[in-house]
């Protein structure tokens, strides 16, 4: 069975030497992210999000089923994760791991426990009828940075995500195709961003987005689940325990940290928008027009 | 036929940044027949890793992808693959990394996922049954590779067999310093100083200079006595740099320029 090959004693020591200097091996400062990349494809809530040499592939889907018996005013929302040997050796297909597992979690109480999207505006007939939609993201290159990379990787999607419309005459439910109709985009509540820090030296060194070496010399932990205006979510997992008002400058940080990811998304989706607006022609055919 | 055409130019696109022996720069792929008058004729040749001799005719057939290399003076011919996985082979130096230590012997690590090495505790210099080193798991050794053939264990050691000291390579434990993750491609070029003026400029121009192992499994460990940690960042972000964008001579020395001044601007 893989596993995961421990970093040789020379480069521990050399990591832990360097971030008490103050200094990261990649030359980056202690709070700074690597580079983030977003990647539109040419389907609706296909996006590819790089984040150094990390990369994470998430591609949403929709479908018609039955809403579940306790919650009939509800959709679905389903979030699969998936760790396999094209990101790193050390993963295998089928057998969870213990990352796999924390990825997962993590991922689902981020954005579908904090309740990123609105479930009930996907309810077509209560009871009956419902939008299920599903989140598969697909690591593809692994190099620290997992759950930060594929919460943006998932927000990013939702946001581009466009479902087909659909009409209701009783009984019956009409879904147009994407030629007869636009679609319609999900109706997002708020956009979660994931901030990991590693902590070194007894919580007295903190580094953000720790690339892999960096994730298997530190000592713990902890990652903050941000939006634009609060924090939605703390997970820290075990380790050497850490100060109470550390933990508070990290959320602090962690805002600031978010609120830039944020910028950096809805720029990029803009963008995204304006390349499939061929020739501005949207800006022709809109039919909201001033007297 | 005609479908190969493209994944020519990719190849050739590719091959533009490396510098290889005598011989032009002739990119092969899998079943492409080279003639025999190609190859060295000599006796005493070597055909290395991805060639396969024709049972008929003299000529040979490439089994892998990649670069034909041919040196005359060595008479020797195989096929490069400057960003494949390192094979092991013997009288290659390599950087491998202790996994266990058994009664009589270290396993190691010489690409992780990969099938193990094995050191004996007594490969190493002035090494007795009282007075072997004592490797701990992780340890890093830089070594000798002294057998890796096809169904059996790969045999390492630190210690010239002829002289039973570790010079003149440098063989053995090694200590402090950093080790990077190079293509195998730049590891080949930095064992012949073929392309990496880059390194040569910084040596002589960070204070104190730096001490360098490099182990063709893609490892290069790098230490510097007076620059500190500072210094070996900067060696390791100058080997990164030159790995992933392949730079030429003019690129190197720019590249030493903007590292040296980021490194003096603190």
């Amino acid at each position: 069975m893989p596993r995961e090959i421990d970093i040789s004693n020379i480069e521990r020591n050399f990591i832990l030497e360097a971030l008490q200097q103050g200094v990261r091996v990649d030359g980056r400062s202690l709070d700074q992210f690597r580079s983030l990349e977003l990647e539109f494809g040419d389907e609706y809530g296909t996006v590819t999000t790089r984040l150094g040499k990390t990369r994470v592939h998430v591609q949403i889907s929709a479908e018609v089923t039955k809403p579940l018996e306790d919650r009939q005013f509800d959709g679905i929302f389903t979030i699969t994760t998936e760790l396999s040997p094209i990101a790193s050796a050390a993963y295998e297909v089928g057998r969870q791991t213990e990352q796999e597992v924390i990825l997962s979690r993590t991922l689902e109480k981020a954005v579908r426990r904090s309740r990123a999207i609105d479930t009930e505006s996907l309810c077509i007939i209560s009871g009956a009828k419902c939008w299920s939609i599903r989140a598969d993201v697909h690591v593809l290159d692994s190099d620290g940075g997992l759950i930060d990379c594929s919460c943006v990787a998932i927000v990013a999607a939702l946001r581009h995500f466009r479902r087909p419309d659909v009409s209701v005459d009783g009984e019956n439910v009409t879904i147009y195709t994407m030629a007869e109709r636009v679609p319609v985009p999900l109706s997002i509540m708020h956009n979660p961003v994931c901030i990991t820090f590693s902590f070194y030296h007894g919580g007295d060194t903190i580094v953000l987005d720790a690339t892999r070496s960096e994730e298997q010399v530190r000592e713990t932990s902890a990652t903050f689940t941000v939006n634009d205006f609060e924090l939605c979510q703390v997970s820290k997992m075990g380790g050497s325990p850490i100060d109470a008002v550390v933990l508070l400058k990290c959320i602090n940080t962690a805002l600031a940290k978010g609120k830039e990811i944020n910028g950096i998304v809805a720029k990029k989706l803009a963008e995204d928008s304006t390349k499939r607006d061929v020739g501005g022609l949207i800006a022709e055919l809109r039919a909201e027009n001033e007297r | 036929m005609g479908t190969a055409f493209p994944t020519i130019i990719l190849f050739n696109r590719h091959v533009g940044g490396y510098i290889f022996g005598m011989a032009g720069l002739e990119v092969l792929l899998p079943g492409d027949r080279i003639s025999a008058n190609q190859i060295p004729t000599s006796q005493k040749r070597k055909i290395g890793h991805g060639l396969r001799q024709e049972p008929d005719t003299s000529d040979f057939t490439a089994t892998i992808g990649g670069l034909l290399d041919v040196d005359y003076r060595k008479k020797t011919a195989q096929i490069a693959t400057p960003d494949g996985r390192y094979i092991p082979k013997a009288g290659d130096l390599v950087i491998a990394q202790v996994r266990l230590s058994a009664a009589e012997s270290f396993h190691l690590y010489i690409n992780a996922y990969s099938p193990q090495a094995i050191l004996p505790q007594l490969a190493f210099e002035g090494a007795t049954k009282k007075t072997r080193p004592q490797l701990k798991s992780n340890d890093l050794v830089y070594a000798k590779v002294v057998s890796a053939q096809k169904n059996m264990e790969i045999e390492l050691s630190c210690v010239n067999p002829a002289t039973g000291k570790a010079e003149p390579d440098g063989l053995g434990p090694l200590t402090g310093g950093m080790v990077f993750d190079v293509s195998p491609g730049l590891a080949e070029r930095l064992l012949k100083k073929q392309g990496v003026a880059a390194l040569e400029e910084l040596g002589s121009r960070l204070q104190g200079g730096f001490e360098i192992a490099v182990g063709k499994n893609g490892k290069v460990w790098v230490d510097c006595p007076e620059a500190g940690v500072k210094g070996i960042c900067a060696v390791g972000r100058c080997l990164r740099e030159m790995d992933e964008n392949e730079l030429k001579d003019k690129e190197q020395k720019r590249l030493v320029n903007r590292i040296m001044n980021e490194l003096e601007r603190g």
